[in-house]
């Protein structure tokens, strides 16, 4: 009896042990990484966490063993846990006691790392008095260097376990809360089997899943953490009546860390904006025509209403019609009310249409969610959201080469380059000293005469050849061939639409082009064109010209590229990103080299003032975002978009099954490339100053990453990749020398536990629409089919 | 229907004159010379290696043959890529199914809607109606395909998630997607028990009769080839040996020397029929 309990104690105490040593070995490597002396907060915290995961771990065989054994080996766990940590912390100890400067070898370990794991103030742990130069002995009386190890419950220097007064000082009582965490685990999930959890948790979402209140409530998160976000923030009043202007307190005030919160909430406010869209079904139908419509204008009313009480109230003049404003910041904010008006029209037709409604209001709620929040975030948080969103962009460009098309592309941050040199060749105010000591401007920066001609020129040509182009296609109507080739289709499965071929389309464009350039030069004579044109915004020229640039490297690359597959792929295009960078480090005359291009002008007029300037940035990206995100669903389930996915899974077979190689992988490149030069355009606008370095190898590195982490070819992935690695990060500044150390481990472990990404995207479900086309199609032909 | 196949009644659909394909110094397919008449069922065999698939190859424009001349209706067909082979209204299916992964049922033959279609994708963004009535139409031919081969209810299966013989069946679906004159079959019936492989018969000449297809079939089953083959061409080590009939086929001394490797006195004639 008494010995097979030995046994069984042992065997599990055995597994305990070899869990412990897991836990050690992970807090070791956070010491190692600084955490303790970085996030002095948040790294007990995460030991305890660790601790507490690996006790839950252990407790999943609790049907196996009773709670007793789970208990003896979650001791077991906490013991061999502490034993790792302590000798650790003795080593570092023992060397810090013979001078030798553990900071050589491992870069985070200070002396700070010892005080705030045993909670010896750092003046007291290793401060010798100084030694008798005779005798070599301490001078008396003087306290000698603390020992570390000490056994403390001194509250005063110990490590506050977040705010609640449990407080238990010194390394040892570190260790023994170690030992509490494995033994809470264990505990917690006893208690969770004891009180059927599980079961609860099932019903829940069961519930959440069927009841229509409930759904509608989780389609509505996104405008609730806005509110959350809007009680957080201080909001400034203006009085006209007596021309003052007073700030109010926020309602919850976080105090320091209000700033990361925020963001964070801003994040959360993405995030379930994404999860709400998606949750949302199109046979959702719950609430009674009345509820939902007064749900609808509710949400829109609400939304619009804390917009306008902010705008007004801060006089950020956003909404404004100052007269410091104009160029592009007016279009910005006529697109944003642009959307918000489709919105609410799109609504109230969606109302009419059964079943749409629970999409329409998780699009609008989230919609209008993220449109407001930049105007309640201050700059600094504006700032990270628009790192954020240039990083969705190039991610969702690249996950059309890589997440749809399955071409490796690790050269992608060429295109981001082109896109930014292009507008800042266009914009730029930078001026040099000549040979001949007079000041000029770079050759095709900003202050060129030419460029300035090509700025007003392009938006001339875009449109000239636009309505030529249209009128072209209109009037040239293909003429069916005379005679029938044999294999041409009796039958085809669209009737002939009379379209005119590729080669008459070119020789259209051609002379819609030629002809705008007429009509540019004819402007030009009449001084016209100079009033027209010569205020275009550079921002607006410098977006289309980046984006053409992009494109047409695209294709340029995709060229010599189009017979190569998988590494060999990655490995060119890898070149291809860093002869970019190389050409725009030692092109001196044109690119300022190394240097850079400098003052770059934000995409404004120049007597804009206050907030303008980094809302306008923002509004720009989450314009460009949405657009860009837009662009890639619509794509997605389009003939391209399938000639793609059937490329990605097997090029030779989807080339027999009849799809154009050469035209599916340039499209494909020419398209990714193309956003990517939007957000370089943006980047550029953004810097202001930029050079070769901000293009490195890295960035493409980091982008694939996101799209990887975030779920290949999905949209909603590659949003939520480019908030875990990008935002958060930066909300989390002080563990920045870590990021591509973070990168790895975090790849590594998607692909081990998640391939598919965070957010993977969806199985296609057509099945219900394609029966009802094909029944009506059936019915349409009299039942000849 | 009537005025296709009118067009086309004067012609063979596929002829083949001395095609041969070699690698290094295999003789894959030597000189073989075949001609296949609209509406017909005609059938490739041979031991294994002979060379069939590798003609299959060629005629969908994976290999390009070194010597001889493939019409199909008449007009040269050597030399074109594989999507422009299929553009002409060649289609096929393979030895070792090869669906798309990572796509449901109804997208697979979706994809082999493809060459018909001509919207861009600034069409495909700006919802142009030519996108519109050509995604609504493969959407509803996709579907019918789909019903007509029993797949209706798992269209939105993942393709590799099916059983065996329904993807045999969505890999057809999938070639008879871009509409073709001439379907090449590399083995329909393989791995599948009687019951399939007397459905697959008779699913075979349906598609003949009601799709107003002309096949082009290779199987080791001879009771397949057998009954409903209109014409079957023999390959051993890459040359015709025989062709006509089944009837005259089976009995072939040649034949029956290549499939048992005796003289064929010494075998009963019947013995390939069964
Ligand atoms: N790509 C290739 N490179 C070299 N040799 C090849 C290649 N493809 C086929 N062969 C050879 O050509 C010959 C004919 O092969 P093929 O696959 O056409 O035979 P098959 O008649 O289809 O046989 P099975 O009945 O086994 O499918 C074989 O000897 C094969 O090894
Ligand atoms: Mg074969």
């Amino acid at each position: 009896m008494l010995q097979t309990r030995t046994r069984q104690f042992v065997a599990s105490a055995r597994e305990g042990t070899l869990s412990g040593f897991t836990v050690g070995l992970i807090i070791i490597f956070l010491i190692l990484l600084g955490v303790p002396v970085n996030l002095t907060s948040i790294a007990l915290p995460l030991f305890l966490l660790v601790a507490l995961i690996f006790g839950v771990r252990l407790a999943r065989r609790l049907r196996e063993h009773g709670i007793g054994h789970l208990l003896g080996n979650a001791l077991a766990l906490g013991l061999a846990a502490a034993l790792l940590v302590f000798l650790f912390m003795a080593l570092i100890n023992r060397w810090q006691e013979r001078n030798i400067k553990v900071n050589d070898y491992f870069y985070s370990v200070s002396p700070q790392t010892m005080t705030v794991l045993s909670g010896v103030p750092a003046s007291e742990l290793f401060a010798n008095p100084a030694r008798d130069p005779l005798t070599g002995a301490y001078p008396e009386g003087k306290p000698l260097r603390t020992n570390p190890m000490r056994l403390t419950f001194d509250s005063e220097t110990g490590l506050e376990l977040v705010d609640i007064n449990l407080v238990i000082g010194g390394f040892y009582g570190f260790l023994i809360v170690l030992i509490l965490a494995g033994l809470l685990g264990v505990l917690l999930v006893w208690g969770f089997s004891v009180a059927r959890l599980g079961d609860t948790w099932k019903r829940t979402r069961a519930y959440l899943a069927t009841s229509p209140q409930a759904h509608s409530g989780l389609l509505l998160l996104p405008p609730v953490f806005f509110a959350l976000l809007w009680l957080t923030v201080g909001h400034g009043t203006y009085r006209a009546a007596t021309g003052t202007y007073s700030t109010i307190n926020p309602i919850i005030n976080l105090g320091g860390s209000a700033q990361e919160v925020q963001l964070l909430i801003g994040f959360a406010i993405i995030l379930f904006g994404l999860v709400a869209v998606r949750a949302a079904r199109p046979t959702d139908v719950g609430l009674s025509y009345r509820a939902r419509l007064a749900l609808c204008l509710g949400i829109i009313a609400v939304m619009i209403g804390l917009g306008l009480w902010r705008i007004i109230g801060s006089r950020t003049y956003f909404l404004a019609t100052s007269k410091a404003l104009g160029g592009s910041e007016t279009i910005s904010i006529v697109l944003t009310l642009a959307v918000g008006a489709l919105l609410a029209v799109q609504n109230i037709v969606g109302l009419r249409t059964p079943g749409r409604f629970e999409t329409q209001l998780a699009g609008t709620g989230a919609i209008l969610a993220v449109l407001l929040m930049p105007l309640y975030l201050n700059q600094g948080q504006n700032d990270v959201m628009t790192i954020v969103g240039i990083n969705v962009m190039l991610g969702l460009g690249l996950n059309i080469v890589v997440g749809y098309a399955g071409l490796l592309d690790l050269g992608y941050v060429a295109f981001f380059a082109l896109g930014a040199y292009s507008y800042a060749f266009l914009s730029s105010n930078q001026m040099a000293l000549g040979a001949d000591g007079k000041p000029t401007g770079l050759k095709f920066a900003g202050n060129d005469e030419m460029v300035i001609k090509l700025a007003g020129w392009v938006p001339t040509t875009m449109i000239v050849t636009l309505v030529v182009a249209y009128l072209g296609i209109r009037i040239w109507r293909r003429r069916p061939p005379a005679v029938r080739r044999p294999w041409e289709r009796q039958r085809p499965l669209v009737a002939y639409s009379g379209r005119p071929g590729g080669s008459m389309t070119a020789l259209i464009t051609v002379t819609a082009i030629l002809l705008s350039a007429l009509v540019a030069s004819l402007f030009e004579g009449t001084g016209l064109y100079d009033r027209l044109f010569s205020k275009a915004s550079p921002f607006l020229v410098g977006i289309i010209i980046g984006t053409i640039m992009s494109l047409l490297s695209g294709i340029a690359l995709g060229i010599p590229v189009l017979r190569l597959r998988g590494d060999y792929l990655a490995i060119v295009t890898l070149g291809f990103g860093e002869i970019i960078r190389l050409l725009f480090t030692n092109l001196r005359d044109y690119t300022g080299g190394p240097q850079g291009v400098l003052e770059i002008p934000r995409p404004l007029p120049a007597g804009a003032t206050g907030g303008v300037g980094y809302l306008s940035m923002v509004y720009l990206v989450l314009i460009g975002v949405g657009v860009i995100a837009f662009f890639s669903l619509r794509l997605k389930g389009s003939r391209t978009g399938r000639a793609w996915s059937a490329m990605k899974s097997d090029e030779a077979i989807a080339q027999s099954v009849g799809i154009h190689l050469v035209q599916s992988k340039l499209t494909a490149f020419a398209i990714g490339a193309a956003f990517a030069g939007i957000g370089g355009v943006l980047f550029a606008a953004r810097q202001r100053n930029i050079y070769p370095n901000d293009f490195r190898l890295d960035v493409s590195i980091e982008v694939l990453s996101l799209v990887i982490i975030g779920g290949m070819g999905s949209v909603p992935g590659v949003i939520m990749g480019a908030i875990a690695l990008i935002g958060v990060p930066e909300v989390l500044r002080q563990l920045e020398t870590y990021r591509i150390m973070v990168f790895g481990a975090l790849l590594v472990a998607m692909v081990i536990l998640r391939p598919e990404g965070l957010l993977p995207a969806p199985v296609v479900q057509l099945r219900e629409r394609a029966r009802s086309l094909a029944q009506s199609h059936y019915r349409r032909e009299g039942g000849e089919v | 229907m009537t005025d296709r196949s009118h067009a086309r009644e004067t012609q063979p659909v596929l002829q083949a004159t001395g095609v041969t394909k070699r690698f290094g110094g295999l003789v894959a397919v030597g000189d073989l010379d075949l001609t296949i008449m609209p509406n017909q069922i005609a059938s490739v065999i041979g031991p294994n290696g002979a060379g069939k698939t590798t003609f299959f190859n060629c005629i969908s424009g994976f290999y390009t043959p070194e010597e001889g001349e493939m019409r199909f209706l008449g007009h040269p067909i050597q030399g074109l890529r594989p999507d422009q082979v299929t553009a002409r209204g060649i289609a096929r299916t393979y030895q070792n199914i090869h669906l798309f992964k990572g796509m449901t049922v109804l997208e697979n033959v979706m994809v082999g809607v493809h060459p018909s279609l001509r919207s861009t994708p600034l069409g495909a963004l700006l919802r142009l109606p030519l996108n519109n009535i050509e995604e609504d139409a493969t959407l509803t031919h996709a579907y019918e395909l789909l019903d007509f081969m029993g797949l209706a209810d798992v269209s939105d299966v993942l393709a590799t998630n099916l059983p065996y013989g329904s993807q045999r069946r969505l890999e057809i679906a999938r070639a008879l997607a871009s509409d073709p004159h001439l379907l090449l079959l590399d083995e329909p019936a393989a791995g599948m028990n009687p019951q399939e492989t007397e459905e697959t018969m008779h699913f075979i000449r349906r598609l003949r009769d009601e799709r107003d297809l002309t096949v082009l079939l290779i199987e080791h089953d001879m009771n397949v080839v057998m009954n409903i083959s209109d014409q079957v061409t023999v390959l051993d080590y890459g040359r015709k040996i025989s062709e006509g009939t089944p009837e005259y086929v089976q009995r072939d001394p040649l034949v029956i020397e290549a499939y048992l490797g005796t003289a064929a006195d010494e075998v009963d004639v019947n013995l390939l029929a069964t």
